[in-house]
């Protein structure tokens, strides 16, 4: 039985996923069906892309009942990451489409103070601040992790928020609630920071 | 807060990696494969692979070589050569690579960038200028097909158009200086900061860590990309991998501080 | 450090054990010396009636006696710079060393340069399988003696089609193809520089025990040549192959080029050269000898061990023991952990076959093929034999251990 499955719903970085937990010597599953996540420990929601098409594959990709089950029926432990978080809340500024709704919350346009004109897409390494030193991030020194995006969550319950980081305001970098994790950063594009952090998540 | 992007850019020719001294003399430093591998130990910002054959000779990106350099990559890795297609910047960014650079087909295919970014995301897609200074008055200008094509377009209207095609990343590559390690184009840096506001990231020229060191005190948020600068080493070019290591590295961001203090920080 | 250059590899089969043709023998009862880790493993090895192997033995009566590393041995060291220094005077360079980033000869650069004031061409070779610590630790050494590097790239496509035909052809040594090119280079460069002293990192106390002949059996000709007819795809237009005549005959006795091995003349405790280099370079220490490639790596902690069942620690631990670097209890424990990291195995072995372009799995099948030795192969060991026999007459060459 798989330690991690990935949810391969035709975005996202699924190799890198694997690659890093086949190093941690875990057995990875790639999901491309329903089936596949009924048996699900741990699951990672990745993703590289625009909201709405995201949503809209990974509708097409008739996992997405399944998905719902396993998190919020049985409760499995799910790391979204950078869309694939975006996807967990309720709307996006980018899209139409209504997400997940896993957290409450809306996924924002970067927003600056007036008075710093920051380029965007945020790109690059950034300093993370974790709200708690313990599940995602236990263990991890001065946490900084690789960003690229133009858009962040805003969850409603400020307690869902996980970790924050500056980019000219202050934003959520992480999220969780119950079982429910994601990260707007790429821990699988972070170097031992990112592993660290992938690790943690299999050991929730 | 945000670090400045330290990048080592590869060249890909006939299947090895070369380092060009302004876009000719093509000079044999090894295997891709291994000097990925190296880089992603020494955990560098994020990694630039371009391959100089493919648009000039009008081929495809090689999707299997790409996908092993990815599967070595635990930063994000950004790849140019030959993109032309939505399909293609689809496949290679599920091969695992980040960002997608486009140069030539920016100019005849403009359309490609929104559309692509509609399903990959614009913070994917690269915009690529070559820079050249050409004709009796050294003006510069844009230049594609590894700068053996002229386009006439001059480079901030290029970047302004960039930009508003929807790219997330605009990449400035100084045809003159590739090679010669004397220093980036400050000048053309600034004026093509103050006309866009999309993450900019700098090539040719670079010598040592203090070139870097001034760009990014100078602009803080930008990407300062490098090729002969981290695959040689001393007075005889002798091929030899390096990188600043995380105190240097470090000590370039100390430097961002005092010059670009931006947010709550 | 360049072990290819030692000629003990090529030299040191003196028990007359294994003759051209012959096929392997019977396997003997399991042995194991009473006095170092050599066991019957070795086939080099024989042992005594009290259960001492023959490496012990060549290394009292032949090494021992003549290994000074107090005043004799400075006072020789000395006098050998001295003359270096005046070849060398007014020219760009005195000497010529090559640097893998491994203990031996990043200690050597370290001690000739520091401490002797030696002003060498150091080159470095670039065969494909650099890992990052060896990069490191050129870089860090390099930077801090101020010195300028050279690096010759050997052409990936032609190391790849020579490694791939060693895999084919069922030899133990598919490091050989690195090996080869290392002298290669160093020959090519003294050559082009017109340097007469080339500074070799082999010494005696990591070293003096040798490597078995019929497991490291290389840089033959006729060999390889062979090799690469039936199972080589591309030509090699720029990979250095160099004669062994050229080499121990043109260069040495033509040209007047010598090899020096300075480490033999001076203490050379490697925990305590890793320590100090760490504290004034931050050089970086390996898992184990050889490491510094990834390839060899490979060959000498899994492929060795796993096709061959020959253990190259084995070798190393008992150099350590003669040298009083670590005890034969300790060896042993050390001994009872596998050779590679059992974690990382299956991710290097991936990475293998990944940068050889060929699928695992037919790495794999490598790996069961029928086990062939030099004897299988036309060769030209008969005449290295003659010749350094002759030598040994002629030019006083007899070695003992690593001299």
């Amino acid at each position: 039985m798989a330690d991690v499955t990935l949810v391969h719903y035709g975005l996202g970085n699924i190799q890198a996923f694997a690659h890093i937990y086949q190093r941690l010597n875990l057995a990875v599953e790639v999901a491309t069906t329903a089936t596949q996540l009924a048996a699900a420990q741990h699951l990672i929601l990745p993703g590289v892309g625009a909201f709405d098409w995201a949503i809209a594959r990974l509708n097409a990709s008739g996992m997405r009942d399944a998905l719902d089950d396993a998190v919020l029926v049985r409760k499995v432990p799910v790391l979204g990451v950078c869309v694939g978080m975006q996807m967990m809340a309720e709307r996006s500024d980018e899209g139409v489409e209504p997400g997940l709704g896993w957290i409450k919350g809306d996924v924002k346009a970067f927003d600056f103070h007036l008075d710093t004109q920051l380029p965007l897409p945020h790109m690059g390494w950034n300093d993370v601040d974790p709200v708690s030193n313990d599940c995602l991030f236990a263990g991890i020194e001065a946490p900084k992790y690789y960003f690229l995006h133009s858009y962040c969550i805003v969850p409603t319950d400020e307690a869902d928020a996980l970790a924050t980081a500056d980019y000219g305001n202050r934003f959520v970098s992480a999220v969780r609630h119950d079982n429910i994790f994601g990260t707007q950063f790429h821990p699988e594009k972070s170097h031992n920071w990112g592993i660290d952090l992938l690790r943690n998540f299999v050991r929730q | 807060m945000l670090r400045p992007r330290i990048i080592p850019c590869l060249l890909i020719h006939k299947g090895g990696l070369v380092k060009t001294v302004q876009f000719g003399s093509p000079k044999y430093v090894g295997d891709p494969l291994n000097a990925v591998r190296i880089f992603n130990e020494k955990e560098v910002d994020e990694l630039m692979v371009i391959d100089i054959d493919a648009t000039r000779h009008g081929h495809a990106p090689d999707e299997a070589v790409i996908a092993n350099l990815a599967a070595e990559c635990r930063m994000p890795l950004a790849y140019g050569g030959g993109v032309k297609t939505v399909e293609q910047i689809e496949r290679l960014i599920a091969l695992g690579v980040e960002k997608v650079a486009v140069s030539s087909a920016a100019i005849s295919d403009p359309d490609l960038i929104p559309r692509a970014a509609e399903r990959v995301g614009r913070q994917s897609i690269i915009g690529v200028m070559d820079v050249k200074a050409g004709g009796l008055l050294r003006k510069t200008e844009v230049v594609t097909h590894n700068a053996t094509k002229r386009t006439g377009l001059q480079p901030l209207e290029f970047a302004k158009r960039l930009e508003q095609l929807g790219v997330g990343e605009i990449v400035v590559n100084s045809v003159d200086r590739d090679g010669m390690m004397q220093g980036y184009d400050i000048s053309l840096v600034d004026s093509i900061r103050a006309a866009t506001n999309v993450p900019l990231t700098i090539l040719g020229g670079a010598g040592t860590i203090d070139d870097i060191r001034k760009l990014v005190g100078r602009h803080t948020v930008i990407g300062a990309a490098a090729g002969s600068l981290f695959v040689f080493k001393g007075k005889f070019r002798a091929v030899l991998i390096n990188y600043p290591d995380r105190n240097t590295h470090e000590g370039l961001y100390d430097c961002c501080r005092r010059v670009g203090d931006f947010g709550s920080e | 450090m360049m072990k290819g250059f030692l000629a003990k590899k090529l030299s040191d089969n003196n028990t007359g054990k294994l003759e051209v043709g012959t096929v392997m023998q019977e396997p003997r009862p399991y042995q194991i010396c009473t006095k170092l880790v050599i066991d019957t493993t070795d086939p080099d090895a024989t042992f005594d009636a009290d259960g001492v192997c023959n490496h012990y033995h060549d290394f009292k009566l032949n090494v021992e006696p003549r290994w000074d590393t107090a005043e004799r041995g400075r006072a020789a060291l000395e006098q050998a710079v001295d003359v270096i220094k005046a070849a060398g005077k007014g020219k760009e360079f005195d000497c010529l060393m090559g640097m893998s980033g491994g203990a031996d000869s990043s200690y050597m650069l370290h001690k000739m340069v520091t401490e002797y004031g030696l002003r060498p061409l150091v080159f470095h070779v670039d065969a494909g399988w650099n890992s990052e610590i060896a990069v490191h630790n050129i870089n860090c050494i390099i930077d801090k003696l101020g010195l300028d590097l050279f690096t010759e790239v050997i052409n990936w496509e032609e190391v790849r089609d020579f490694q791939l035909a060693m895999f084919k052809s069922g030899l133990p040594n598919i490091d050989g193809p690195q090996d080869i090119a290392f002298i290669g280079v160093l020959f090519q460069y003294a050559a082009k520089h017109g340097i007469k002293t080339i500074l070799n990192g082999g010494n005696i106390a990591t070293e003096c025990v040798s490597y078995p002949l019929q497991y490291f059996y290389y840089a033959d000709l006729k060999m390889t040549n062979t090799i690469l007819k039936k199972y080589g795809t591309i030509k090699m237009a720029s990979y250095p192959f160099t004669s062994s005549f050229y080499r121990k005959i043109y260069m040495p006795y033509v040209r007047g080029v010598k090899m020096f091995k300075p480490l033999n003349y001076m203490p050379y405790v490697k925990d305590e050269a890793m320590q100090e280099m760490a504290d004034i370079y931050g050089w970086k220490p390996y898992a184990q000898k050889h490491f510094e490639s990834r390839f060899t790596r490979f060959f000498e902690g899994y492929w060795l061990p796993t096709r061959f069942g020959y253990d190259v620690r084995r070798v190393q631990f008992s150099s350590l023991i003669l040298a009083g670097q670590m005890t034969r209890d300790e060896a042993l424990v050390k001994l009872e952990q596998s050779p590679y990291d059992p974690d990382i195995i299956q991710q290097d072995f991936d990475y293998i076959a990944t940068k050889l372009r060929i699928s695992s799995d037919e790495l794999r099948s490598f790996l069961s093929m029928p086990q062939k030795f030099y004897w299988d192969y036309p060769n030209n060991k008969s005449y290295f034999e003659l010749g350094e026999k002759i030598l040994a007459r002629v030019a006083g060459t007899k070695r003992g251990g690593a001299y």
